[in-house]
C-alpha cells in the first residue's frame, strides 16, 4: 500500500512548529543558566538542612565564663503501636533516657495514641535511643536553657519559661537584646563567676553559723556601676523548674524593701558634713536617750554623757545621729536623699525592683529616725547605688548588670570634700568602731554597721533583726563595695552571743574582701597590715 | 544536506542530554554532600555547645574549691596574697617610696617619753637628733 504523500506547505509548518518549539526550550534553559550564573538564582530548592541556631544568646561573665546556653535537646515521643514488644521496648528507652520504665510499660500497654517517652534528651542520649534501632520513634528538636553554674547564680540571671521567653532576673530584663542577638554573640555581663561564688560561700556560712531566716550580697564597683555578685538566700536550682523544700525565687537584693538600720547613717553624715552642720570634733551630748515628741530615742548600748561627732558615727550612736540630723531637718534631708536616688524605684537591667517606702509626712521625728535608718525601707541594691555615690568621690552611679569598663560621670550629689571625709569616718568605723571585726590587715576597709530591728504586729521587734555591713575598700581610693544582709541573725559564740551587724555581718564581708581583694587586683598594702594587724 | 544537518542536531542533542544529565547528576551528588556536611557541622557544633556547657559545669569555682579541699593541701593564708612588682625592695633605693609612706595615712606611735605633756605645745618640727628614727628612714630623707 502506498503512503500518501504529504503536502509541502504541511511539513514545513511542521519544521516550523518543531523549530519553534525547540528554540523556546533552548531559550528557557538559557535564559535559566543567565539567572543562576548572572544573577546569582533566586531561592534555594536543594532541601539542604539549614543550620539551626538556639533561641537565646549565650550569658557569660566578665571574664568570657558561661552563664547560661541554650543546649539542643530532643522530645522524644513513640507511637506504642509500631512497636514489636513493647515491655522491651519499654525497659530499652527507659534505660537510655533516664525514663521511668514501670511508667513507660504502663504508657504502652494500650498499642495506641503517641507518648511522650522524655523531654530534653541531650545530643548523646538521642544517639543511645537511635542505637536502639526501634521503630515507631520521633524526636522533636529544640533547646533547653542550661545554666552551669545552677543556683550561685539564679538570683541575678533568672530562667527561663518552656518556650524559651525570660521570665526573671537578666532572662527577662534582657529579653530583647538575648532574643535579638542572632550572629551568636554572647551578651557580657558585669558578673564575676568567682566573685559570685565566693561572696555565696561567705554568705551561706554567715546563714548557716548565725540560723539566718534569709541573707543576701553585693558586690559593686563604685566607679563603673557594675555588680559584680549579687547573691540572694534562700535561692533555687534554675534548670530545674521545680522549687525545692526551701527554696526561694525571691531575690531579697532587689525585690525587697528593708529598713537597713544604723547604715543609713552614712546619708546623715553625708548630709551634715556637706551643709557643714557639725563640726567632727564637736562633742554630741548622749545621755540616756532624747525624746521627740511621744518618743524616745535610745542607743543599742550606753555610749556615755559626750561622744565626738565622729566617734557618733563610729560608735552608730542614733541618739547623736539624730540631733546631728535634726539641724538640717526634714527639708533638706528629703530632696537630699531623693537626689542619691533613694526615694525612686532603681533603674538597672533586672525587672525585680521595689520601690522604697517613705513616709507621706515628713516632719522633725521621721527626719531624726529616717537618720538612723528607721522609717525608711529600701532595697538593698538602691542603697548600695547610693553608697557608692557617697564614696567615688561623689558622683551618682546607675548599677548596670552589663560589662562596661568606662567610669560612670554621673550627677554630682556632693563635693569630693565631703566624699573624702565620709572615707574618713568609715575608715574610722572599722578602726575603733563598731566594724573592727570587717578589718583585713594589709587592705584599708571602710565601712559601716546597720542593726535594724523588725516590724512585727506594728511595733518593733527586739528580737527580730536586719544585721547588715556596707565595707568599702581600699577606703583610700574606693573602688569595690561589699554589702551583705542578714534577716533574723542569732548569736552564738563566736559573736559573743549579739547578732548585731558589727558582730555577724562585718566579719562575714571582712572575709569576702580578703578574698575577692586578690582576685580583683587590689595590692596588699604592708603599711596597713603593720598598723592594724 | 538536511538529512546530514539533522544527524548532526540529534547527536548534538544526545550529547547535550548526556552533559545536563552529568552536571544534574553531578549538582545532584553535591546537593547531597553539602547537605550532609551541613548536618556534620550541626552536629559539630551541637557537641561543641554540649561541651562547652558541660566545661562550664566542671570548672565551676564551687566544684573545684571542693576537689581542691579533697585532694590538695592548699591554703588561701594572707601570705598568699598578691602585691605589686613596685612594692618588692630594689637594690640601692629607699626601703619603700615616698610616695606611698605620705598617702599611707598611718599614725605612727610617738615612744611615750617623747609624748609632750598634756597642755605643752607640741613643736611644729621637731628637733634634730643624732638617732633619725621611723620618719627619717621612711620619708627618705
Amino acid at each position: 500500500m502506498k503512503a500518501r504523500p504529504v503536502a509541502p506547505s504541511l511539513v514545513r509548518s511542521r519544521i516550523a512548529l518543531a523549530t519553534l518549539f525547540c528554540a523556546t526550550a533552548f531559550s528557557i534553559v538559557a535564559a535559566r543558566l543567565v539567572d543562576v550564573m548572572v544573577f546569582g538564582a533566586g531561592p534555594r530548592t536543594t532541601g539542604v538542612a539549614s543550620i539551626a541556631h538556639p533561641m537565646r544568646a549565650d550569658l557569660v561573665d566578665r571574664n568570657g565564663v558561661l552563664i547560661a546556653r541554650d543546649l539542643p535537646v530532643s522530645d522524644l515521643y513513640a507511637m506504642p503501636a509500631a512497636l514489636w514488644d513493647t515491655d522491651e521496648a519499654a525497659h530499652e528507652l527507659a534505660n537510655a533516657t533516664g525514663a521511668d520504665e514501670t511508667h513507660l510499660k504502663a504508657a504502652f500497654a494500650p498499642k495506641r495514641g503517641y507518648i511522650l517517652v522524655q523531654r530534653s534528651l541531650t545530643p548523646d542520649r538521642r544517639d543511645a535511643v537511635m542505637r536502639l534501632g526501634l521503630p515507631g520513634l520521633n524526636f522533636e528538636d529544640g533547646y533547653k536553657r542550661f545554666y552551669p553554674g545552677g543556683r550561685i547564680v539564679a538570683h541575678a540571671v533568672g530562667q527561663v519559661d518552656t518556650d524559651d521567653h525570660g521570665v526573671s532576673g537578666l532572662e527577662l530584663g534582657l529579653e530583647s537584646s538575648v532574643r535579638g542577638s542572632r550572629d551568636a554573640a554572647p551578651i557580657v555581663l558585669s558578673l564575676d563567676m568567682r566573685i559570685q561564688y565566693v561572696l555565696e560561700h561567705e554568705i551561706e556560712e554567715a546563714a548557716h553559723a548565725f540560723h539566718t531566716k534569709a541573707a543576701g550580697g553585693i558586690v559593686l564597683n563604685v566607679r563603673t556601676g557594675e555588680v559584680l555578685a549579687l547573691a540572694s538566700m534562700p535561692d533555687y536550682e534554675p534548670n530545674s523548674r521545680r522549687l525545692e523544700p526551701g527554696d526561694s525565687i525571691r531575690n531579697r537584693m532587689t525585690q525587697d524593701v528593708y529598713e537597713l538600720g544604723s547604715i543609713f547613717k552614712i546619708f546623715a553624715f553625708t548630709l551634715a558634713v556637706e551643709e557643714k552642720s557639725v563640726r567632727l570634733d564637736e562633742p554630741i551630748n548622749i545621755g540616756n536617750g532624747l525624746k521627740l515628741g511621744h518618743y524616745v530615742i535610745h542607743d543599742f548600748e550606753r555610749l556615755g554623757p559626750a561622744l565626738s561627732a565622729a566617734m557618733v558615727f563610729a560608735q552608730s550612736s542614733n541618739i547623736g545621729t539624730a540631733q546631728i540630723e535634726m539641724r538640717t531637718g526634714p527639708t533638706k534631708q528629703k530632696p537630699f536623699l531623693r537626689k542619691l536616688g533613694l526615694l525612686e524605684p532603681l533603674k538597672t537591667e533586672l525587672p525585680e525592683v521595689a520601690a522604697p517606702l517613705y513616709p507621706r509626712h515628713w516632719e522633725d521625728v521621721e527626719a531624726a529616725t529616717i537618720a538612723y535608718g528607721h522609717g525608711i525601707s529600701v532595697n538593698p541594691l538602691g542603697f548600695t547605688a547610693a553608697a557608692a555615690a557617697v564614696v567615688n568621690g561623689g558622683t551618682l552611679i546607675r548599677p548596670t548588670f552589663l560589662k562596661h569598663d568606662e567610669v560612670q560621670n554621673g550627677e554630682r550629689v556632693i563635693s569630693e570634700d565631703t566624699s573624702r571625709t565620709m572615707r574618713e569616718l568609715m575608715r574610722l568605723v572599722v578602726t575603733d568602731g563598731t566594724g573592727t571585726k570587717a578589718n583585713v590587715p594589709g587592705y584599708d576597709v571602710g565601712g559601716k554597721t546597720g542593726t535594724a530591728e523588725k516590724a512585727e504586729n506594728g511595733s518593733y521587734a527586739h528580737h527580730l533583726l536586719i544585721s547588715s555591713f556596707c565595707g568599702v575598700f581600699p577606703i583610700s581610693d574606693p573602688k569595690y563595695l561589699v554589702f551583705m544582709m542578714l534577716d533574723e541573725p542569732h548569736g552564738n559564740r563566736q559573736s559573743g552571743g549579739f547578732s548585731t551587724g558589727g558582730a555577724t555581718a562585718a566579719p562575714a564581708v571582712g572575709q569576702v574582701i580578703a578574698r575577692i581583694a586578690p582576685l580583683l587586683g587590689v595590692h596588699r598594702n604592708d603599711i596597713f597590715a603593720a598598723a592594724n594587724p | 544536506m538536511i538529512r546530514t544537518l539533522n544527524l548532526a542536531f540529534i547527536i548534538m542533542t544526545g550529547l547535550v542530554c548526556l552533559g545536563l544529565y552529568r552536571i544534574a547528576e553531578e549538582a545532584r551528588v553535591a546537593a547531597a554532600d553539602l547537605k550532609a556536611t551541613h548536618a556534620a557541622i550541626v552536629r559539630e557544633n551541637d557537641a561543641l555547645t554540649v561541651l562547652g556547657a558541660e566545661w562550664a559545669r566542671l570548672t565551676q569555682p564551687k566544684r573545684i574549691q571542693a576537689l581542691v579541699g579533697r585532694h590538695l593541701e592548699l591554703s588561701d593564708k594572707p601570705e598568699a596574697q598578691l602585691s605589686s612588682l613596685t612594692q618588692l625592695p630594689q637594690k640601692n633605693a629607699p626601703l619603700a617610696p615616698e610616695g606611698e609612706i605620705r598617702n599611707a595615712k598611718v599614725v605612727v606611735p610617738q615612744p611615750l617619753q617623747q609624748r609632750p605633756a598634756p597642755g605643752e605645745a607640741q613643736p611644729l618640727q621637731s628637733a634634730p637628733s643624732a638617732d633619725p628614727g621611723f620618719a627619717l628612714i621612711h620619708t627618705g630623707t
